[in-house]
Formats: C-alpha cells, structure tokens, sequence
C-alpha cells in the first residue's frame, strides 16, 4: 500500500487527464500486460522444460524455438515497441492552438508568463498554471542558475529546463480538474519544495480567468489590508515581489498580484488560508530550507496577521 | 644503533631547551651571528614568492585613496615607522628586530609586495597582519600612502589630535573617494555602525583601528555630532548622464536577479525608508560597499547580499553614479 500511496489522484501518470498523459499511459499498460505474458511463457516453458519433460528435446523442435522465440519475437516486439513510441513522441511537441506558456524555473519557485494569441506582453504569474480543456497549449520552458524539470504526470511527460536554453513541450488536457506539478530533477535543497497547482477549466471559464488575472491588483479596503499594505511597502518586500497597479515592481521573487486567488503558497508547500499566508511570512527559512525570502519573524502577531489580510485580499 | 642513541640525545637537547628555559629570548642579547641573516633573507623571499602579480596593483596615485591610507597611517603604524622625517621612540627602536623608518621600510619594495606585507603581517617580527578579512581596497589605501612616500609626494599626515571629533575629522569631512559622508545620515545609524565596526560584524581594518582610538562611551555622542556636521570635503566630479540614468532604471525597476533598490533605500511619503540613506553619498563609497556586499566579504546581512551578489561591476559603478547625484 505504502508503494501506491504515490498513485494518488492529482498527481498520478496512471491517472490520465489529457491526450498526452493518455499516451503515456497506454504505452505503459501495453508493455506491463505484454511484460506479464511474456513472464507467464517464459516461466512456464523453463517449468515443462525442467520438471515435465526433461527427456531429452528434438533438433526439430529446439531450433525453430531457440530462433523464433529467442531471436525473432523478441525483435519484432521491441522494434514495434519502439516505432509506436517513437511516433507518438512528436506529438509531446505538436504546436498549441494559440495560447502559450512561458515557464521559467526558479530555485525554488516557478515563474509563468501567459502568452495569448498575438499578446504583445504577457501576462505574469507565479507557481500555479491554468489551462483551457479541450486546448493544445504549448509550454516554452527555461531555467535561471540551475536545471530543473517540468512535469505534471496527470497531463503529460516531463521536460527538462535549462538555463540559456529553451525547451518545448505541449499539452493537451481534456478533463477539468486540480492537478499538481512537481520539480523532476534536482535543483538544491529545496527542490522537493517545488511543487505547483495545475488547473484544467472549461474554456469560457478560463478565457475569464485569464482577463481577470491580466488586471491589475485589488486596492485594500478593510482597516487590517491597509495596514497589512503599509508593512508590505515599508519592510522593503516591493524589491522582490511585484504587485501590478502599486509601487512594487520587484521581479526577483513571484508575481503577487493574485496572490490570493491561487491554491497554494510557496511553490505548493503550503494552502493558501490566511493561517497559511501567516506561517509563511513568519517562517519561510523552516518551511523551505534556503529559500531567499528572509524570514519576518521581526514582526509582531498582529502585523503578520494585517500583511497576511493584504495578501490573501489580493485576489 | 648509532642513530638511535643520536636521536635519543637530539630530544632530549630539544625537550632541555623547551622545557628547562636554556634558550635565551632576551631582545638585549639578540640573535647569535648568522641567524639575523638567515630570518632577513627567508623574510625576503616569502614576500616575493607571494605577492600579487604587478598586473593586479591598482591605480595608486589617486589623491584621495593617498589621503585616507595617511589618516590610517597616521595612528595605525607611525608608532613603530615614524612619520617621514620624524623618527619612531626611542622605545619603539628598541624592538628585535628594529621597525624599519618609514622612508626606508618603503624604499626596498614595489608596491605588490608592500601590498601582501600590509595585508599579512610579519611573523615573529611584531608586524600585525590587516585586522579585517577580505578589504583588500583598504590594504591598497594604505599601500597607496606609502608609495607616495616614496616619491617624497606624501601628504602632511595629522598626528596630534587632542579630541576625538577632530581625529574623526582628519577623514571624515576632509577627504572624498572610498570615505563616506555623514551628513546624510541619522545619528542611530552611525552609532549602530561604530559598534558594528567595533564589533568587527562589519570588517573594517581602517575603521576598527579608528573606533579603538577613540573612548567607547563618546561614540554616541561622535555619531551625533557627525550626522549634524556638513561635510566639505571636495566632490568627485559628476558622473556621465547615461551611466546615471542606467543606475537609476536598475534601482527603479531591478531585473530578475536584482531587487529594486528604492523599495528600501527610496524615500517614502511618511520621510521613512528602511535602508541607510544613499542619495548624495559619495561614487567611491558607494562603489567599494556594494563590491565588498556582492563578493561576500560583507555577510551581516543576508539580504543586502542577496540583493548584491548578481551586480556586475558596471552594474555597481552605474548605481554609484545614481545614487551620487540623487
């Protein structure tokens, strides 16, 4: 059990969510039903060969067996093995129907930049990556220092990032859903800290999404967010941290625009209640081994409890 | 056989000479002929076999960079050298080996290797290594004075101060480049940067030699009178527009690997910024610091370091010139 307990729901290859995650995964039923019987033959003829009949074999027999199943089965099921897998390989790199995606790997964070068909800047994000169903979106990934990899099992194969080098890979999800994506190669301390919410909508659903998330931020209104506003500027956190429509313009860390609207905070480390947003900003360097972001344990409850109002306001 | 009972004998001389006190260490009776020799020319030949190539010597004959490692002389090392034309005590020369008068000290040595003696120290001889890690541009200052010395160019050095506002004030107010102004910045901030030099949290050979010469409870009252005094000292000429405006699109607007600088060091509305104030400090200053953040030598903030560590050294001198001319 402890072995299948990695086949949960949002993030399972088997579990497939898209046409290229499908693929995957027929392949891999194809070759473990195949494996199976090959295992089932093979055993059973060293069985009857060793226990039943352990006379000895005629010329006859012995030779079309050792060259039929020991030459010719073998390559003729490896050789289309691999031609099926190889011609399904340009499919994980077809173009997208328009929408792409920029995703930059960050030591430990993933930086996402949405570029809608004819955009002329994009529309900048962080840590989480929304797509249309029913859409082929095509991902352009890069890495900043180190390599990392991107993979969300339940829509499609993983791709490696490297730095000063682009790499593509699209994806063509078909049934709506929360999935998660994972780091898949390792990238430093935290790098199983480095984890990101994928969510699949239906198109009309995203397309509103996607303008809502290309708006500028929501001013504070309640007493405890305008307070919270305040600490954001005067403990300097606009060096690093963008918040479209005010003064921070930082683009060190990720874009906090909408901070509030995503699923998690952290790079999927943690939810994204307000207790959440509290933890993090008061405990960043225990939650996530290395990380940049300096640890506001400075702060008293109370201005931890107005920063993180501001936050998770900004939806 | 032989050789073990001659082994036996060697240590016993040699735990005989350590243990029971028979080897004379009297400054008074000196060295046994020849040993004067053989320490001199080792000394010699260890500074040549690791002094910096003469590629990696700065330019020296910045008057600025000449005028700061003179105040540091000052104090630092005209107890044991002297001043040009002025000896050392009497007592002083009494030292095994003698501290060699300044004008001679200098003449015998190019200024890479004058630069790794200043920085190292000599072993056995009394000669301190530089107090703090990693400032080798403070090392250069001080190699700077005495290479004007020996061109008999060298600034008046000022060796009598009676208060410690004046001694401060033989740098601070008086000369430009790598010193910084005060006047810009808040008496809490001095003060709490006189402690971190004291301290050695922020290394600095000149500025710890300078915070030990004055009495420790007149600090706050030094980091006051400093933040209230204008500074006169001459200004470096202004920078190029174009480097200053590139300083200024980076401070504003960092990059991906660059914070913005005024989300601490701008002002805000309520006249509060989280950051010591950098408008109107000096190119030299400037530069230096945030050289000594991105390398590391500077580490008492994670993320002044971390804000630093991805400049390049255009990027430093096009924030400097920013900075200098806010």
């Amino acid at each position: 059990m402890a072995l299948l307990s990695a086949c949960g729901k949002d993030q399972s290859a088997l579990d497939a969510a898209g046409v290229d995650a499908e693929a995957i995964r027929n392949i891999f039923m194809v070759t473990l039903v195949g494996a199976c019987i090959l295992w089932v033959l093979v055993n059973g003829a060293f069985y009857t060969l060793t226990r039943l009949r352990t006379d000895p074999l005629d010329d006859r027999f012995v030779r079309p067996l050792l060259i039929g199943g020991g030459i010719v089965v073998p390559s003729v099921l490896l050789i289309g093995l691999l031609a099926w897998a190889l011609s399904i390989l340009p499919d994980q790199r077809a173009p997208g129907d328009g929408l792409q995606v920029r995703v930059t790997g960050e030591q430990w964070w993933w930086r996402v930049e949405y570029w809608p068909d004819g955009a002329e800047e994009p529309i900048v994000t962080a840590n989480e990556i929304r797509l249309p169903a029913g859409q082929r979106t095509e991902f352009v990934l890069d890495a900043d220092r180190v390599i990392h990899s991107f993979w969300i099992p339940s829509l499609g194969g993983k791709m490696d990032m490297f730095p000063g080098r682009e790499t593509r890979v699209s994806l063509h999800p078909e049934r709506p859903g929360r999935y998660r994506g994972q780091c898949a190669e390792f990238c430093g301390v935290s790098h199983a800290w480095m984890a990101f919410a994928a969510v699949v909508m239906p198109e009309e659903e995203f397309d509103a999404w996607l303008e809502r998330e290309a708006g500028d931020a929501v001013a504070p209104e309640s007493a405890e967010a305008m307070r919270g506003e305040e600490l954001f500027r005067s403990e300097g956190c606009g060096a690093c941290h963008a918040v479209r429509g005010t003064e921070a313009v930082g683009q060190v860390g990720p874009d906090l625009t909408h901070v509030g609207s995503r699923e998690t905070l952290g790079a999927g480390r943690l939810g994204a209640t307000l207790e959440d947003f509290e933890r993090w900003i008061a405990h960043t360097g225990e939650l996530k081994p290395e990380v940049l972001m300096p640890t506001y344990d400075h702060l008293g409850e109370a201005e931890i409890a107005d920063m993180a109002t501001y936050l998770k306001g900004l939806k | 056989m032989t050789l073990a009972a001659l082994a036996a004998l060697g240590l016993t001389g040699a735990v005989a000479v350590v243990a029971l006190g028979l080897y004379n260490v009297s400054a008074v009776a000196g060295h046994l002929p020849g040993v004067s020799w053989v320490l001199h020319t080792t000394f010699r030949n260890s500074v040549w076999l690791r002094a910096p190539s003469e590629e990696e010597v700065p330019e020296l004959d910045d008057a600025e960079l000449v005028a700061l490692g003179a105040g540091h002389y000052a104090t630092a090392c005209v107890p044991c050298h002297g001043a040009p034309g002025q000896e050392a005590s009497a007592t002083m020369r009494a030292m095994v080996p003698e501290p060699p008068q300044i004008e001679e000290a200098v003449a015998h040595w190019e200024a890479n290797e004058l630069f790794w003696i200043v920085e190292n120290g000599i072993k056995m001889t009394g000669m301190p290594g530089w107090p703090a890690e990693g400032r080798d541009d403070e090392v250069w200052a001080v190699v700077a004075y005495l290479e004007s010395v020996k061109g008999e160019a060298a600034p008046e050095l000022v060796l009598e101060t009676s208060e410690p506002e004046e001694y401060c004030a033989s740098c601070h107010g008086e000369v430009g480049g790598q010193v910084p102004r005060l006047d810009i910045l808040s008496a809490a901030y001095l003060e709490a940067q006189l402690q971190a030099y004291r301290s050695g949290k922020r290394p600095s050979g000149i500025m710890a030699q300078a915070v030990t010469s004055v009495p420790e409870e007149r600090l706050a009252e030094l980091a006051r009178h400093f933040a209230e005094t204008a500074d006169e000292a001459e200004e470096a000429p202004v920078a190029d527009a174009e480097l200053a405006s590139k300083g200024e699109a980076l401070a504003r607007e960092g990059t991906r690997d660059v914070p913005t600088c005024l989300a601490c060091h701008g002002e805000r509305e309520d006249g509060r910024r989280k950051g010591p104030v950098l408008d109107g400090q000096r190119r030299g200053f400037l530069e230096v610091q945030l050289t000594l953040w991105r390398d590391g030598i500077y580490d008492y903030d994670p993320l002044m370091h971390a804000a630093a560590r991805d400049l390049s050294d255009e990027d430093i001198a096009a924030l400097a010139a920013y900075f200098a001319g806010r």
